[in-house]
């Protein structure tokens, strides 16, 4: 897609695919950061990570398994909750916890059978060797997370606002959240090849982290949020294939950087006597 | 449903909440007409804000029937909700809140507008007209986070009169609001109250209502102990001599 500008195979690839990864990723990091739904958003990535591990060690399609595994652990946490009496919280850390488990236990046995190159890919990423189909698809799924906001835009604002309040004025919250859900266990399964589930948190919060610093507005969130994460990805991605670095975990260290910029810099912390 | 039928009808209700292995509300039955302006008091745990929410469909009725605004709550909560501006007790929200006051405002209206359609001018025109009632219009563009408890009250009390409720309930309404701030929201609640509205509020002050006709129910251990109509200045006195039993002092 964007041959036109860089001429280079792999570079355009490794590109492409960050962009539209962060593009995706930034969108629903606000939505995750703003219901404060981070800790699901943190086990799903978790589960999709689990699930593309079992994928890779049975040789089935990683990615199907990552998804499936991402929307069982959205679905599970109710009522994982309610069944054995524990609070949202702990469920997710037990299924934080056997998530973890199942992915380090599968990654160690195909490292003893000498598979340990292909499964180190799903902790940290690889933006090299990617087909033409999975950038597709991870354009796909940029396309899906925009339309999810635009055409839920008022829905998803009255959730975020405050759940209980949505509902009170009547706002179907049940089909919506689980929406948000469904959508970000697809792209985290998307995008874990690329950036790594390792990684993966980084690029669903802190693009929103660093909007929220100067953003006052929720759509000025919604617009800011990608284009910093997109701009950060791409960065990362042309700088690391230049000096030969590794592309996900030099990107997420530059998200830091920026983010950290982002705090001293907002002017939400300043004392002034602007008029809104 | 005719003018004359009252907008709340509860017989024999009973809520539970989730796990829970006993009603919170046992066979209430309960209704209230157009124009009615009804204080419910109580003691903490009494079962006052699960009425509220049993009367607009959040909570689930495990037995009886409920009927508000002339659908049934079991089966249509969101048309009830749609219909019924409710005021949740106690919201303070964080000053990098995200939303201004109109956004907010605009929200109350979400229900009514329905999925995936966009707001129209109508629903911005009753925007700005719940903010003129409460007198905050100066305050549309400001971020919510950074107003006072007592501001953002009166921005969540516009939230809800924006869809122009046929029933308002209020829990703890004047919890964070000054002596200027409830006069004047008493007042705005009277004339909501002869335009037609029933309002059914939970309130611990009793010291200002509105200048109506004021019925007083009385809730404890989830039961209706006291349902009678009384003058706004009794309202206190009536509440406290239910409860002289030990178990509300």
């Amino acid at each position: 897609m964007l041959e036109f500008i860089i001429q280079n195979n792999i570079v355009c690839h490794a590109v492409e695919a960050m962009l539209f990864a962060s593009v995706a990723c930034a969108i629903l990091g606000v939505i995750i950061t703003q219901v404060q739904i981070s800790s699901i958003g943190f086990t799903m990535a978790h589960a999709a990570f689990a699930g593309a591990a079992v994928g890779m060690f049975l040789s089935i399609n990683v990615t199907i398994c990552a998804i499936l595994a991402g929307v069982c652990v959205a679905f599970l946490i109710g009522p994982l909750s309610d069944k054995a009496r524990v609070s949202p919280d702990t469920a997710l850390g037990l299924l934080f916890g056997i998530s973890m488990a199942v992915a380090i236990f599968f990654i160690a046995y195909m490292q003893t059978l000498g598979q340990g190159f292909s499964a180190m890919g799903l902790l940290f990423g690889d933006v090299i060797s990617l087909y033409r189909e999975e950038i597709y698809l991870l354009a796909l799924i940029c396309v899906v997370a925009v339309v999810l906001v635009v055409v839920l835009y008022k829905e998803i604002t009255g959730i975020i606002f405050n759940k209980r309040i949505a509902e009170s004025v009547g706002i179907r919250v049940k089909p919506v959240y689980y929406a948000m859900l469904f959508v970000i266990a697809l792209t985290v399964a998307l995008c874990l090849p690329i950036i790594g589930g390792l990684l993966i948190y980084v690029w669903l919060v802190t693009p929103a982290a660093i909007a929220l610093q100067f953003c006052y507005r929720l759509s000025a969130m919604f617009m800011v949020a990608p284009i910093v994460a997109a701009a950060i990805s791409v960065s990362g991605a042309l700088a690391g294939l230049e000096y030969s670095l590794p592309v996900a975990p030099l990107t997420a260290v530059l998200f830091s950087v920026v983010f950290i910029a982002a705090v001293f810099l907002s002017p939400k912390r300043r004392v002034s006597f602007r008029k809104y | 449903m005719t003018p004359s039928d009252p907008i709340i009808r509860l017989e024999n209700v009973y809520t539970a909440y989730e796990g829970a292995d006993r009603p919170t509300l046992t066979d209430i039955s309960f209704s209230v007409g157009r124009g009615e302006f009804v204080v419910v008091g109580g003691p903490n745990g009494a079962g006052k804000t699960t009425l509220l929410e049993t009367i607009n469909g959040m909570l689930p009725i495990t037995h009886g029937t409920a009927t508000v605004c002339g659908h049934d709550v079991r089966g249509d909560g969101v048309q009830v909700r749609c219909r019924v501006g409710y005021l949740l007790q106690n919201f303070a929200f964080d000053p990098l809140t995200p939303f201004t006051v109109e956004e907010v405002v605009l929200m109350g209206r979400f229900g009514m507008i329905g999925l995936i359609r966009k707001p129209r001018k109508e629903d911005h025109e009753a925007v700005e007209k719940a903010l003129h009632l409460l007198g905050i219009g100066d305050l549309a563009k400001r971020p919510i986070g950074k107003l006072s408890g007592g501001q953002q009250q009166k921005v969540l009390l516009a939230q809800n009169l924006a869809r122009d409720p046929q029933v308002l309930l209020l829990d703890e309404p004047f919890s964070n609001l000054d002596m200027f701030a409830r006069e004047s929201i008493n007042k705005l609640l009277s004339r909501l109250v002869a335009s037609g509205i029933a309002v059914v509020i939970v309130s611990h002050a009793f010291d200002d209502l509105p200048d109506c006709r004021v019925r007083v129910v009385v809730m404890h251990d989830g039961r209706i102990s006291l349902d009678r109509e009384c003058l706004p200045a009794d309202v206190g006195q009536v509440i406290r001599h239910a409860g002289s039993a030990p178990c509300y002092a």
